[in-house]
């Protein structure tokens, strides 16, 4: 239900005066690790919390997270988990879109 | 440029074939007019998710071209007031309005809107408007409290997957066995104290949920004396159909607002057989997630029964 742990170093990192880029996951089709409204925040070094589903396209957002910090540009990612990788079946078989934007306070 | 509608996405590759187009990254140009307003909307999306009270955040997710609004432009929405804007016309006040219903139910969506504010639902509407806008809705707010009264065996499994779900637990009983630290192996509060005197003192909103599981009828009662009227999310009480018909009645005799003792779960818990005060807390937060998600509280598997037996 809540995103504590998400919002809580969302704090931290703007009482430091420091940007956070936020990822959200805005639409989801299929069957897909986490579902709507689940997030990952991704802080200037690289450090992040919460999860957006594990592994299962995490590393593109994490980057296109970063990238967003450097820009400042909103992004919309999509990670198709439908494909396999290496001959082998992924664990979800969904899509995913993630709107990833950088927060500042 | 704007950005690839999700929703017009979405109805391109619902058939997976042929496959997805292979650019898997869609960029949005940055905005430098909602940078501007970003830090009082951060603070102010903090404030709601540590505070309160509950805001539905609107962000634009996406248009299809043509239309003149920014990806990426937020505005928060509360029961009583706004902050930010998706730079007026009629777009704005449906979505207003739609944010604002939204909150009660914890709406996690993202929707679609014609550029002058209709909502476009289902495939064959948005197959066929020639302009679209979606906006992710998201209702931002504290975590629900899970209020269980009485520290026993059912109120200790049900702390349990109440803390699991990601709620803030508290657990109020008289008796200092089953109301101490160490009974507890998650993190909740533990108040040993009068059940009257400590329900009196607990801030209750719309967002707390109260599971009255104590030992006996009697306790429960004066515990839902206590609660009734106090506009929590969800008041839910254990006990046989006779029993629990019996308290209701002791309260409404006593002038307790009987359409707030309509609104009381009990017996409490979805019908699942539950036995043991495991399932039984399944049974219970299954209810609590019912009314807080809505849902059809049936077999998922019985839904595809239903749609076969429409389609033949």
């Amino acid at each position: 239900m809540p995103h504590d742990e998400v919002f809580e170093a969302m704090s931290t990192a703007f009482d430091g005066g420091a940007p956070v880029a936020l990822a959200t996951v805005a639409q989801t089709l299929g069957s897909t690790p986490r579902k709507t409204g689940a997030k990952m925040l991704v802080r200037e070094d690289g450090s992040f919390v919460g999860t957006i589903g594990g592994g299962c396209g995490e590393a593109e957002v994490w980057q296109e997270a970063m990238d967003t910090l450097e820009d400042g540009a909103a992004r919309m990612v999509t990670v198709d988990l439908t494909e396999p990788v290496d001959g082998e079946d992924k664990i979800c078989g969904g899509i995913m879109r993630i709107f990833v934007e950088k927060l500042e306070a | 440029m704007h950005a690839v509608c999700v929703w017009k996405w979405y109805i391109d590759c619902r058939g997976y074939d042929p496959p997805l187009a292979q650019e898997s990254v869609v960029k949005m140009a940055a905005y430098p007019e909602l940078m501007a307003n970003s830090a009082e909307i951060a603070r102010a999306l903090l404030t709601a998710a540590r505070e309160g009270p509950a805001v539905a955040s609107c962000t634009v997710m996406g248009a299809t071209d043509g239309v003149d609004i920014a990806p990426g432009a937020k505005m928060l929405v509360y029961a009583d007031r706004q902050l930010g804007d998706l730079g007026g016309g009629p777009l704005e006040p449906a979505v207003v309005a739609f944010a604002r219903d939204a909150i009660p139910r914890h709406v996690v969506q993202t929707c679609a809107f014609t550029p002058s504010g209709e909502p476009v639902e289902g495939r064959r509407a948005i197959e066929a408007a020639d302009a679209i806008v979606e906006i992710l809705v998201e209702v931002v707010e504290p975590a629900a409290t899970l209020l269980v009264v009485g520290g026993g065996h059912v109120g200790l499994a049900v702390g349990q997957l109440g803390a699991m779900l990601g709620m803030e637990v508290a657990i109020i009983d008289d008796r200092e066995d089953y109301a101490n630290e160490a009974r507890f192996p998650y993190e909740a509060q533990v108040i040993c104290g009068d059940f009257a005197e400590e329900l009196e003192r607990f801030p209750i909103t719309a967002n707390t949920y109260i599971v009255l599981v104590s030992r006996g009828h009697k306790v429960d009662e004066l515990a839902l004396r206590t609660v009734a009227e106090r506009g929590a999310g969800y008041v839910g009480m254990i006990g046989s159909k006779r029993r629990t018909r019996t308290v209701l009645q002791h309260l409404a005799e006593d002038g307790v607002d009987t359409d707030k003792l309509d609104k009381v779960f009990t017996p409490i818990g979805l019908d699942i057989g539950a036995e043991t005060p495991e399932e039984i807390a399944v049974s219970v937060l299954g209810e609590i997630i019912l009314v807080r998600r809505g849902g059809g509280a049936q077999p998922m598997s019985e839904y595809g029964r239903l749609l076969a037996t429409t389609r033949r």
